[in-house]
């Protein structure tokens, strides 16, 4: 049975339909076209697929489709203001944090979610916040001094 | 060579490629949505070794929307492989291992691909099942491949089945300076079986164009490879076979398809597509990518060192039994290398080592970062410290006893011109806090060491463009995964041309288009595509001051560029703008395009001439292990090393950062488990774990001002060394917290307690 779903995504209003089995991940990238959210474990254990689901980091790929209507999405795709970027996106760049860059959008996402809460994270918050994210490339020293980074900038601190 | 030589190398300029990978753009290939595309799936073996006795597809071609069902009687009965060419893309008469692909599906949805499968017919006979690589071996085990004669080179008298490759180090005379030997330390090593796990799934995608060309999307390190195995296995052209590269989501070798016996996905969804007559695409499943594509072997390393007193060592001998899964696929050459290996990088003036790849009714080994590398020095840097221990000598003062000095041998490498492998150790000492940290109860020290081949593997080519605008187009046949070729390469473009790094694009591999290349393998990419880039970049150069040269009345020789003009030098006023030659051109030569190549056979030449600079580095830990639980935790991590001339710093730190990470992994946690009939128990990411950032210490990476290597500008490959130590470094820092020498991966808690209890410390 089709269902229709109604759901805010990155401020914008939008509906589709989705079958009741559907993932809140496939409906995202298959359905809508979203496709910054990106597909790995399809079990919730990688990060992959995090999006902002109600003001808090959720992976999509464990999550139902039908769970999106009347919900407030943010995935990667409304993060940049324009052409200028987010300062976390920012971030990962200037540090090298992006190697292959599968991982990226997610973990962005989830970095995005815990300096939304504080711009002074402990190294506890940190490893808290991204230890749903796996990063293969990078052995993760380089996306702790992004989020450093990025936490320094939002708090007008560098 | 110093930075201070250059404008751009040697500086971390941002990799390309950069923003469209944080703001989330669809540029991978699990993104790509061809035209009316169908989704394909592959039937899997269910079983480790069996003879298929009939295969009925009837049924599932009725369901509806379904478009193709093919099996190996819809193929040319054409084989594949590296070492040996033994595999089919789909299985034909027999299956060697869970997973061996055996029918696959084109149809409108997954859910329909997966009923059809579901309905495909194959009635197997069960054939004995060997999943341990010295059971297999033995006169009574099933035979795998009844049709592969035994290796060549196999000495008269050995007994053995299943070899599919063997090596013999053999240098001087150990048996004579074993007996001699003032303490002689033997012991026995092993490795479990890792995958490499990279993030993004594999796909293929393919369609047959109006003219009967096969258009093929990969995200494979090497779409050359990926044509030549389409050409081949479906019998046709190679100038009728496009491959195009998606951006890769990680590779790791795991995704080094075509050169490897891979998961022949590429191959099998273009026969999907030829008999669908519509565009075809195939997405793994992670599970399915555990059970079925290539990955990082097991080894056992048998290990016996002589040494005198003093602390010199005067033989080794050994042997390594090293599993290549059910086909050859990358097993000869990671055996090879991890045989000659075991045989260590210091001063070993008699040695007798024997290398046995063997197969195994398991996944096919690839070429996993650093194939064969890890293993080995699990083994030798482990003995090291056990060597040490019995000497009762330091463990760092007895390596830089055996360091070699230029000049002298290593096994694998006839002459040293350059060594860093003392001052790598020493700055590690020196880092870690080696004999002046105080240490806690149950936390020790440990330091391990490793080398890495240089200069070897094939060629490669660049194609550099001037366009119009004085922007700067180059061609490589390898893929970027966030390794070299958008970080490096760009800056050798810009150097030598003289234009700002971002009016240098290096675009992605196109087979009609790119110069053919291995792929971005064997931490080739600086080495081969940096050289050919440079080169390009120079005949390019070379085109546009001779075109130049008329306008300016001087001299070729007489000219630079610099910020994208072409100056007379010492006469800065004299100049032209790049682009108004480059758009001259047109009307001369037409445009300006440089090659370049990388000529390995002379540069190997060179370097046996004038001696090797090998990589060397050392890496030091600290670890806390829990004695109630087993749990090992790593407190600091400090890894040194000499890679030549770093081009782009950054890229040099995160390459030894992610490789040090996945050998972490190896020591800690990582390994497929299988159980005795060859079912792989731990497929998903629930189950197979992977370093997360909980478990990962902050990489403390140090550069030494390096010895310049084979590559562009003296540099040295970096993709794949950092994941040569850090399993010994970690297993000698459990050993000094506890007295407990673990000779087993993983060092997992289940592991280091049980070890722990049998040694009565737990």
């Amino acid at each position: 049975m089709s269902l229709t779903i109604n759901t805010t995504i990155n401020g914008k209003s939008v509906s589709g339909s989705a079958e009741a089995s559907t993932s809140l991940l496939e409906f995202l990238r298959d359905t809508l076209e979203y496709k910054g959210t990106k597909l790995c474990c399809n079990t919730g254990e990688c990060g992959a697929c995090t999006i902002i689901y109600n003001g808090k980091p959720i992976n999509s790929c464990v999550t139902m489709a039908a769970d999106a209507n009347g919900a407030q999405i943010t995935t990667i795709e409304g993060l940049a203001d324009g052409d200028k970027l987010h300062p976390v996106q920012q971030a990962f760049i200037d540090t090298g944090a992006v190697q292959c860059g599968y991982c990226t959008p997610g973990y962005i996402i989830s970095v995005k979610a815990l300096l939304d809460r504080t711009t002074q994270p402990t190294p506890d918050d940190i490893e808290e916040a991204v230890s749903g994210n796996i990063c293969r490339c990078t052995g993760y020293t380089k996306i702790v001094d992004a989020i450093q980074l990025a936490a320094d900038k939002m708090a007008g601190r560098s | 060579m110093a930075k201070a030589e250059y404008t751009v190398l040697g500086t971390s300029i941002p990799r390309q490629g950069g923003v469209e990978r944080v703001i989330g753009a669809g540029i991978y290939g699990i993104d790509l949505a061809l035209k009316d595309e169908l989704h394909g799936g592959i039937l899997r073996s269910q079983y480790a070794h069996a003879k298929i006795v009939s295969i009925d597809t009837s049924e599932a071609k009725k369901v509806p929307g379904v478009h193709a069902v093919v099996t190996a009687a819809d193929a040319p009965d054409v084989r594949y492989g590296r070492t040996y060419i033994d595999r089919y893309m789909l299985a034909k008469n027999k299956v060697r291992y869970m997973g061996d692909p055996v029918a696959a599906v084109a149809a409108d949805s997954p859910a329909i691909v997966k009923q059809a499968l579901k309905k495909i017919k194959v009635v197997y006979e069960p054939l004995p099942v060997v999943i341990d690589q010295e059971e297999a071996m033995k006169p009574d085990a099933p035979t795998l491949h009844e049709d592969m004669p035994l290796p060549k080179n196999l000495p008269e008298g050995v007994k053995v089945k299943n070899v599919c490759s063997y090596t013999p180090v053999h240098v001087g005379d150990p048996d004579k300076a074993m007996a001699e030997a003032d303490v002689v330390v033997d012991e026995v090593y092993e490795t479990k079986m890792i995958h490499p796990q990279y993030l993004e799934p594999r796909i293929a995608a393919a369609q047959v164009e109006p003219d009967g060309r096969i258009t093929v999307w990969a995200n494979a390190q090497a779409p050359f490879g990926v044509r030549t195995d389409v050409a081949r296995l479906l019998g046709v052209p190679l100038n009728k076979v496009r491959v195009l590269s998606t951006e890769l989501g990680g590779g790791f070798g795991g995704k080094a398809s075509g050169i490897t016996s891979g998961a022949a996905i590429e191959p099998i969804c273009a026969l999907l597509a030829v008999k669908a007559k519509r565009p075809v695409m195939i997405v793994l499943d992670k599970a399915e990518e555990t059970i079925s594509t290539t990955i990082r072997s097991g080894a056992k390393m048998y290990i016996k060192t002589g040494v005198k007193k003093d602390g010199t060592i005067v033989a080794r001998q050994g042997k390594v039994v090293y599993d290549a899964g059910a086909y050859s696929g990358f097993g000869a050459m990671a055996g090879a290398r991890c045989t000659n290996m075991l045989g260590g990088w210091y001063l070993m003036p008699n040695c007798h080592i024997d290398g046995y790849v063997v197969y195994t009714n398991k996944q096919v080994c690839g070429p996993v970062r650093g194939p064969g590398g890890p293993q080995a020095a699990f083994a030798v840097e482990s003995h090291m410290d056990s060597i040490a221990a019995k000497l009762g000598m330091d463990p760092v003062e007895f390596r830089l006893k055996n360091t070699p000095k230029p000049g002298d041998k290593i096994i694998g490498v006839p002459k040293l011109r350059d060594v860093s492998l003392g001052e790598t150790i020493k700055t590690a000492a020196e880092k870690v806090g080696w004999g002046k940290v105080k240490l806690e109860k149950n936390q020790g020290i440990g330091l391990a060491t490793g080398s890495w081949i240089e200069s070897a593997g094939p060629g490669g080519g660049a194609v550099v463009k001037v366009n119009e605008d004085g922007s700067v187009t180059v061609h490589i046949g390898k893929i970027d995964m966030g390794t070299a070729p958008r970080f490096g390469i760009p800056l050798i473009a810009a150097e030598e041309l003289g234009v700002p790094v971002n009016d240098v694009t290096v675009v992605n591999v196109d087979t009609d288009a790119s110069p053919w290349d291995a792929g971005t393998v064997g931490s080739r990419a600086i080495i081969v595509s940096g050289t050919a880039t440079k080169l390009a970049a120079i005949d390019a150069r070379n085109q546009i001051f001779k075109m130049a040269a008329s306008q300016l009345e001087a001299s070729p020789d007489d000219l630079e560029i610099k910020d994208k003009q072409i100056r007379v030098k010492g006469t800065p006023s004299k100049s032209v703008p790049l682009a108004t030659i480059a758009t001259n051109a047109h009307n001369i030569i037409g445009e300006v395009i440089g090659r370049g190549y990388c000529d390995n056979v002379a540069m190997m030449a060179e370097e046996k001439a004038r001696g090797s600079s090998q990589p060397f580095t050392a890496h030091a830990c600290i670890v806390e292990v829990d004695t109630n639980t087993g749990n090992v935790k790593i407190l600091k991590y400090v890894a040194v090393h000499d890679i030549g001339f770093p081009i782009h710093p950054v890229a040099v730190e995160g390459q030894i950062e992610g490789a040090t990470a996945m050998s972490i992994g190896q020591a800690l946690c990582e390994q497929v488990v299988f159980d005795n009939n060859g079912r792989t128990m731990n497929p998903s990411f629930v189950d197979y774990l992977m370093p997360t950032i909980n478990m990962m210490p902050r990489i403390e990476t140090t550069l030494v001002h390096g010895y310049p290597g084979a590559g562009p500008y003296g540099a040295k490959g970096a993709g794949e060394i950092a994941c040569v130590p850090p399993m010994a470094a970690i297993a000698n820092a459990i050993y000094n917290a506890t007295g407990v020498r673990i000779t087993k991966l993983p060092l997992s808690p289940e592991n280091v307690l049980r070890a722990l209890k049998e040694a009565g410390k737990a």
